[in-house]
């Protein structure tokens, strides 16, 4: 809205004043330029084809597909991605009651589910969460951890975020201990024509170019091409941090489809500069390519098969430390109806990747590994049977046998019951295993302190495990208001420690963390009118860790992770009309306890407004309510300031 | 430091200006979103639902006997609530099947004597989504069950919301014991085609 700039340079009453009138003039234009509603001689006109493509969203409706999987699974929809105004994955990940997510910097997030962010001045990080863009895994096996600013998907492009709390170990293997994040793009028939975004603000500016069309009679296609600069945070004493980035990035993806055939291509690249306090820019540099076939088979099974390749990098010019890393992947998926009853779903699958590390030296420290480049290989088979027992009941078993480079074979099962208590409501629960797998930095890494050797990985380290027991509830009453509530006990052994060897020094990692954790998370949604819906989440986690007798005890628990007990959000969705829009999200994140970061309390929001079939126009502010809010630990992260962002659609 | 402070003064001067609009903005617009809404007919969502049900018929192979004559109607049943609120019955006026003219029938419950081709089943008052399926199987009925019932209720269709678009879920094992055949054409379109009995 061209208000708020307007009050600039004016004294705020009279501002108001001929803000209102401008407004009052502007709502009456658009009540005058209402579009109609397509009537029945335009539906019936359409093909089965076309009427599928017809976007029929409404506030009051559906907000996220009705699920029957036994999980906590919150699904944030394109549509409620469009809404926010979110631009970047950790800020729509934002909008899933069942994450936490610390901003650190204008390109750096602390992203995990159910606890264990870490603490990154004890070198521990999050590394429990699996993330996958279209099958796609992103994770660095490196660390198990994410770089987030290496990964964008326009949103205009993303179908649907699959956010699934809790283990998903029997599925998706290794990593996928306290979550999955599951990032699934449109195909492109469904994102046809041409977009041009161009978006500025006093933190970001963005201009995205995107076309989709059609090759031959049974393929579409798009391509994009996306630049931005994100300017400098102030970092925890109010000083510049230095930590601009810009990061363009171009892809492209084809969907070929004929009979029972699919056939999908698809890539990405980006190469981009994140800016430093104290040293020169950082690097980075991704591309990819992936290619999967699905074909439908009789009496509705399928087979799949993917394969991508992955090349990343990350450097820095003087200093020289940094890495590569290739990953190739090949996997294939068959599911199908074993009698009346079941459904089977198999699958095998290999990665095969290698890292080439340059180590950091330094003065007064340096990072080394040894070894220092390795080719490793993680395959995986896996089977889940689900079984219906009668049409109310249903049982899932699955079972995932991994193999990986340091822990050698590992047996990841789960049980999951469903129940639908009634048409509308299902009872799940489930008991599962998961683990996550040891990696270099647990094994490989040599840390020195002028010239001594400080900390070396371990080659007896284990994978961390997880044995955890869910239960959950969904319902939705007369489709207006919709309720999820999820519990679960996790219960971990051999967590990551810091350990003396024999000589006391150098220190080693361990195993000699355990606990359990417990929680809840619980979101719903009410429409007041076919215009409005409120929306709700919370989640709720206590955490008990100890060391297991004869662990040094070094740093203490808290080193496992720095989690806020409870967190959660307020969320207004409005159709002013069906040309403006109006999305608010409250969001409030309990105190950090240690080290300690206070409770905050902040405000997003967007209004839209669809000037024509061509033009969409927006204007969001994030973190409207203060000048700056801590998110994490300070020093090392920034004040996350107040921002605002203009965006400009436009459609060729 | 008395710069700072001289200045977080204005800036919170004008974002007392900001919110103060930005409220103002909201009131007028809510106000006529909410006069608008009083007026607006059924949602669009629906209106795409009811179009697809009529014109599914073509892409059944329907076996011989599922029409008593030539010229008998092409009965679509709404089952419960009725979502379409006349929508449908205008849609279908004057409209065919071949020679079997579409008529539109409401109905509380379906029952083994209900007369219908296709039968659209939304929330149910009188009977559960299992007991209304129950009673048409093994008749040549296409059962299609609205998007807010939950997945895999043994229907042959389902209505999905997909991206902000409906789509449909097929389960072929359910068809083939209404003895129907699902043409190829409409298993792509599905979203999902299921065998789950």
């Amino acid at each position: 809205m061209g208000c708020a700039s307007r009050t600039q340079g004016k004294p705020a009453t009279d501002s108001s004043k001929a803000c209102t009138a401008g407004l009052v003039a502007a709502a009456l234009l658009v009540c005058g330029t209402l579009r109609a509603q397509p009537s029945e001689q335009d539906l019936s006109k359409l093909s089965l084809e076309d009427l599928g493509k017809i976007v029929v969203t409404s506030v009051a409706k559906s907000p996220e597909p009705l699920s029957d999987a036994p999980a906590a699974v919150y699904v944030i929809t394109h549509d409620l991605i469009m809404r926010s105004g979110a631009t970047s994955l950790p800020d729509m990940l934002r909008l899933a009651p069942n994450l936490e997510v610390f901003q650190t910097g204008p390109s750096d997030y602390v992203i995990t589910a159910r606890g264990f962010s870490g603490n990154s001045a004890a070198q521990n990080f999050p590394d429990k969460l699996l993330v996958l863009i279209d099958g796609r895994s992103v994770y660095s096996p490196i660390f198990s951890g994410m770089y987030w600013d290496s990964q964008y998907v326009p949103p205009e492009d993303i179908e649907r975020i699959e956010v699934i709390s809790g283990p998903g170990g029997a599925l998706w293997g290794a990593n996928a201990v306290n979550g999955v994040i599951n990032i699934i793009t449109r195909k492109s028939s469904d994102t046809q024509g041409g977009l041009l975004e161009i978006g500025t603000g006093n933190a970001l500016s963005d201009v995205l170019l995107q076309y989709g069309g059609r090759l031959g009679e049974n393929a579409y296609y798009r391509v994009y091409a996306r630049d931005f600069h994100q300017r400098s945070f102030e970092d925890s004493t109010g000083a510049d941090a230095h930590d601009g980035w810009s990061n363009p990035q171009a892809g492209f993806r084809i969907d070929w489809q004929r009979g029972a055939d699919a056939i999908t291509l698809q890539g990405d690249g980006h190469s981009g500069n994140i800016g430093q306090p104290d040293a020169s820019d950082l690097r980075i540099a991704e591309s990819d390519l992936q290619a999967s076939w699905q074909r439908q088979l009789q009496d509705g099974a399928n087979f799949q098969v993917r394969t991508y390749y992955d090349d990343v990098r990350r450097w820095n010019d003087i200093s020289g430390g940094g890495f590569s890393l290739h990953t190739f992947d090949l996997e294939a998926q068959h599911d199908f109806a074993l009698g009346d009853l079941q459904h089977v779903t198999w699958g095998i699958g290999d990665r095969v990747y290698r890292y080439d590390i340059t180590p950091r030296i330094g003065t007064a420290n340096s990072l080394l590994w040894n070894p220092t480049s390795d080719i490793q290989n993680l395959a995986n088979a896996f089977v889940q049977d689900q079984v219906s027992l009668g049409r109310r009941t249903t049982v899932t078993l699955g079972l995932k046998a991994e193999h990986d480079p340091y822990s050698g074979l590992s047996l990841m099962p789960s049980i999951r019951f469903a129940w639908k208590a009634s048409d509308t409501a299902l009872l799940w629960a489930a008991a599962s295993r998961a683990f996550r797998a040891p990696t270099a930095f647990d094994e490989s890494v040599i840390e020195e302190v002028g010239s001594e050797v400080f900390l070396t990985g371990n080659p007896d380290f284990r994978r961390e495990q997880l044995t955890s027991l869910e239960a959950g509830f969904r319902n939705h009453w007369s489709d207006r208001a919709r309720l999820s509530v999820s519990l679960y006990y996790n219960n971990y052994d051999d967590l990551k420690s810091i350990e003396f060897s024999p000589t006391v020094l150098p220190l080693l990692w361990g195993n000699g963390m355990e606990g359990h954790t417990y929680g809840v998370e619980a979101w719903g949604s009410y429409a007041i009118a076919d215009w409005w819906r409120l929306s709700a989440g919370v989640a709720v986690l206590r955490q008990h860790l100890r060391f297991a007798p004869g662990s040094s005890g070094l740093l203490g628990v808290a080193q496992a992770g720095d989690d806020p007990e409870h967190q959660g959000f307020l969320r207004s969705t409005m159709n002013l009309s069906d040309r403006w829009t109006f999305f608010a999200d409250l969001r409030e994140v309990g105190a950090l306890p240690d080290p300690h970061v206070p409770a905050y309390v902040e405000l997003n929001a967007k209004l839209g407004w669809q000037v024509n079939d061509k033009v969409e126009v927006s204007l969001s502010g994030f973190n409207l309510l203060h000048a700056w809010h801590q998110e994490y630990v300070f020093p090392g992260s920034d004040r996350i300031g107040r921002s605002v962002f203009l965006d400009t659609r436009l459609r060729y | 430091m008395t710069a700072t402070f001289h200045f977080m003064n204005r800036t919170a001067n004008r974002m007392r200006g900001v919110r103060l609009c930005l409220a103002v903005c909201l009131l007028a617009l809510a106000c006529v979103a909410f006069a608008q809404s009083a007026e607006s007919d059924i949602p669009l969502e629906y209106a795409v639902k009811a179009t697809y049900l009529y014109k599914l018929a073509p892409f059944i192979d329907w076996p011989p006997g599922a029409f008593a004559s030539v010229d008998a109607p092409f009965p679509i049943c709404v089952v419960g609530d009725d979502p379409f609120d006349g929508f449908l019955a205008h849609a279908v006026t004057g409209r065919t099947f071949g020679t079997h003219p579409f008529v539109v029938r409401r109905l509380d419950a379906l029952t083994g004597d209900s007369d219908c081709r296709i039968a659209y089943i939304g929330r149910l008052h009188s009977q559960t989504i299992a007991q209304a399926l129950a009673a048409v199987q093994g008749k040549p009925v296409l059962t299609v069950t609205d998007s807010d019932i939950l997945a895999d209720n043994g229907s042959i269709m389902q209505f999905v919301i997909e991206g902000g678009r409906v789509r449909f879920d097929v389960d072929n094992a359910a068809a083939a014991r209404n003895h129907l055949s699902i043409s190829s054409k409409l298993l792509n379109l599905a979203a999902v085609v299921k065998n789950n009995g």
